[in-house]
């Protein structure tokens, strides 16, 4: 079997969420198949400049093909059409529009999905938001895989998407919230789809106390490992816990991650920087409970391998997916407010037992769920499924000129809007009904 | 497929949420929301405000009046040079820019301007070329007058930015000593409130000292002529003994048990309220009750005066109250410890003290703490 990759970034050193989903996921199936990774020439995110040679590489044994982004982004564009598609009605036209002008726009990488995607038995897709997965899709829909990594922002609700969803053989789905979410914004209840997440390497044996010798950190500890951005609700964690720190002088909060916001001075807060992945392990071993302040997530790695190490966590109530993470692995408990912050820290941090029980219940779930001959397994059983159905998917057609044009969509935000949400509980692989909780 | 039934025996996240959630709410209890403060914060500011005549309002008001958009100067482009007026006569159609070639040429062009009269008349395209030549330099002076004014109006304009700006600055202050105003004004409010009380407690006291003068002068002018029949009754045996009289006792609880308000009517309903809602204020003053309550006639021996049993107005002591609910006109100066002091060393005479005269005590209030001050903070 042979498989295609396509991702908008690819490298060794890249942290973005999608972009290590998808370089993991290419090095676990490239033991059952052949893996050729297709992606673009840049590595910032921001401004898609081609910053590597374009051709073919080798990352970690995968080979990478990589092509030229033919334009920059160009930051002041893409505001004004993002806010014309978001807050305004508008057209399919400005829907592709705001669409090149996200980026990353690499015609030659369509080109040759056009020309080449008939070498692959599947193209697995990353991230449906970015040019390269729509155009992308469209070349190659009989082979398109999508990974959506899609989370409840605005973007969600832009119609041309709704033909990727639709258009796909299969879609893997990182949480149920997302599958729902996206089954209500597409109705493509029809095109087969699992949930599958990503799977973690966490060392066997962390070593807790290289961590505490090494910072001089002796009481309690809270961690928190990510990007510390305002968008990852850092801004309020770390208002949360200064008025929470007078009340638990001992309690100390550990950042891993690069800062993209001031980090308040503050002597219970201590900020690591980034540090290798030992490190990582050693000081999440080491903490009594991992913070995840964020508001949207669409499968929180960081989660996972907090539980995957035995530790609980306290998650952001109003991120639907982390709390129906929470609540269906039965490891972690949820704050909405200031008062439950700091009631939910509270009871962990005065209740061993507590913490206990919710970090075993965590590495169960992990290792249930979440390890990756599981994710794998579940990669190849639906390749299976797909090869045995053979149902060639029709992508749905672009409307004509005059009907791309007529300002009749209504604005992204307001489709997302309208969606449900809340966590979703009673689930399972099979596909069944998912009732939604009730998060009041 | 498996199912995400992992169940701990112990630990069911749904439950602790609402265990959670629960003791929020046993722990909140009966305190009020910051919304419900902030509410209750603006009724008492009204109250206070009210009675001074003030709109309540006036804060608020001046809160919402939109302050205006700065003024911005005109951004205009600054008018590219003027092109060189171009001189044009009859000549101007044949001359050439090639030296000494285009003399030549010219004189060419000259030689066969007949022929080409054959074909149009150059002269009128001459004049209408001529002429819009004009057009043009007049065009240039109006334009260079108009960039001229639009310059001085852009300068004005600027200058009137600067006033703008100085304006809304001003406004900003405006709105502070508005504020403070009010702030001070409410603060105020209260005081005098308090003031008045004092003033009350004041011309109590000052009334009860005359009383108990004229009582005293009273005893001291009956004495005198007493101590005289006195001698002369014992000398006749025939004049009957006037009969002591025994003090009455009437003992606190007994006061309380009748029902009688011990408060004289010249209080204010504010201090009736205050004094049936503060019972132990009535308690932190034991001694001058008790000395009230138990007075020792038999120590002195001296008979009690008529005048001496005159209702004494006695000022209750207003205590503030913490409560959020009560009004600024219920919140009262707690008694000082000096004050408590001076009511101590005052010199009761006990001895003509009847029953229902209690001592008056002044308390200077402290400043009372408003709801401007909390807002302040």
């Amino acid at each position: 079997m042979r498989l295609a990759v396509v991702v908008q970034r690819y490298g060794a050193d890249l942290n973005g969420g999608a972009e290590l989903h998808a370089r993991y996921v290419a090095e676990h199936l490239a033991r059952h198949a052949e893996i050729e990774v297709l992606t673009t020439c840049a590595t910032d995110y921001i401004t898609w400049r081609n910053e590597l040679p374009d051709g073919l590489d080798r990352v970690h044994g995968i080979p990478v093909r990589r092509f030229p982004v033919s334009r920059e982004r160009d930051a002041d564009d893409f505001a004004r059409r993002s806010t014309q598609v978001f807050d305004e009605p508008h057209s399919i036209a400005a829907e592709l529009a705001w669409l090149r002008s996200e980026g990353p726009t690499s015609p030659r990488l369509i080109s040759y999905l056009r020309q080449h995607g008939d070498e692959y038995d599947y193209c697995i897709f990353f991230s449906y938001r970015y040019y390269h997965a729509y155009h992308g899709i469209r070349a190659t829909g009989q082979r398109a895989v999508l990974v959506p990594t899609a989370e409840r922002d605005p973007a969600l609700g832009l119609r041309i998407f709704g033909s990727s969803f639709r258009g796909v053989r299969a879609v893997m789905y990182n949480s149920f919230e997302e599958r729902a979410l996206i089954n209500a914004v597409s109705n493509n209840g029809n095109v087969p789809g699992v949930v599958v997440g990503i799977g973690s390497e966490v060392p066997l044996n962390p070593e807790p106390q290289r961590f505490r010798q090494t910072t001089g950190i002796d009481g309690p500890v809270l961690i928190y490992v990510g990007r510390i951005d305002e968008n990852k609700g850092c801004g309020e964690l770390f208002h949360y816990f200064q008025r929470y720190a007078r009340l638990s002088p001992q309690l100390t909060l550990v950042l891993i991650g690069n800062p993209v916001m001031s980090i308040p001075a503050h002597p219970q807060i201590q900020h690591l920087g980034y540090v290798s992945d030992q490190e990582k392990f050693d000081a999440m071993a080491a903490a009594d409970l991992l913070v995840m302040p964020s508001y949207y997530e669409s499968l929180s790695m960081v989660t996972l391998e907090a539980w995957a190490l035995g530790r609980p966590v306290m998650v952001n109530g109003r991120c639907d997916v982390l709390c129906g993470q929470c609540i269906r692995s039965n490891a972690g408990l949820y704050y909405e407010n200031y008062e439950e912050f700091a009631e939910t820290l509270q009871i962990i941090m005065a209740n061993a037992n507590l913490r206990s029980a919710l970090g075993s219940n965590g590495r169960t779930y992990f290792d249930m769920h979440y390890t990756w001959p599981v994710i794998e397994q579940k990669y190849l059983d639906m390749f299976e499924r797909l090869t045995l159905e053979d149902k060639a998917r029709q992508t749905e057609p672009l409307p004509n000129w005059i009907h791309r044009h007529r300002t009749t969509l209504p604005p992204g935000r307001q489709e997302v809007d309208r969606l449900p949400g809340g966590p979703t509980t009673l689930v399972s692989y099979d596909g069944g009904t998912e009732p939604r909780a009730d998060n009041s | 497929m498996a199912e995400f039934n992992i169940q701990s025996d112990s630990v069911d996240v749904a439950k602790i949420m609402e265990q959670i959630r629960q003791r929020i709410r046993e722990k909140r209890g009966e305190d009020y929301t910051e919304q419900q403060i902030r509410e209750l914060a603006t009724v008492k500011l009204e109250k206070s405000l009210d009675p001074q005549q003030v709109r309540s309002d006036l804060v608020e008001h001046y809160r919402q009046l939109e302050p205006p958009g700065k003024l911005e100067p005109i951004q205009h482009e600054v008018p590219l040079p003027a092109p060189e007026a171009v001189a044009f006569d009859r000549d101007t159609i044949y001359v050439s820019s090639r030296g000494s070639m285009g003399k030549l040429i010219r004189l060419i062009r000259k030689i066969l301007n007949p022929i080409l009269m054959l074909f149009f008349n150059p002269d009128r395209m001459v004049s209408a070329l001529m002429r819009q030549a004009e057009i043009n330099a007049a065009n240039l002076q109006i334009l260079q007058r108009q960039t001229d004014l639009v310059k001085q109006i852009n300068t004005q304009f600027e200058r009137a930015g600067r006033k703008f700006a100085a304006r809304e600055e001003l406004d900003a202050l405006n709105y502070e000593v508005l504020n403070n105003l009010v702030v001070e004004m409410t603060r105020l409010a209260v005081d005098m409130k308090n003031h008045r009380v004092l003033v009350e407690s004041v011309a109590g006291r000052l009334d009860f000292g005359e009383r108990r003068t004229r009582a005293l002068e009273s005893v001291l002018q009956s004495r005198s002529p007493a101590s005289v029949e006195g001698d002369a009754a014992a000398a006749s045996p025939a004049r009957p003994k006037r009969r002591r009289r025994r003090p009455r006792r009437r003992p606190e609880a007994a006061i309380r048990g009748t029902g009688v308000d011990p408060v004289p009517s010249s209080e204010t309903s504010d201090q009736k309220e205050t004094t049936k809602s503060q019972p132990a204020t009535e308690s932190s003053v034991p001694s001058a009750d008790k000395q009230v309550a138990e007075p020792e006639p038999s120590k002195t021996g001296i008979v009690e005066s008529p005048a001496s049993s005159v209702t004494q107005p006695s000022v209750q002591h207003r205590v503030p109250s913490t409560s959020l609910k009560e009004s600024p006109d219920e919140i009262a100066p707690p008694v000082t410890p000096t004050m408590n002091t001076a009511v101590e060393n005052e010199p009761h005479i006990q001895t003509t003290t009847p029953d229902s005269v209690s001592p008056v005590e002044t308390v200077v209030p402290p400043f009372p703490k408003t709801d401007t001050d909390s807002d302040k903070q």
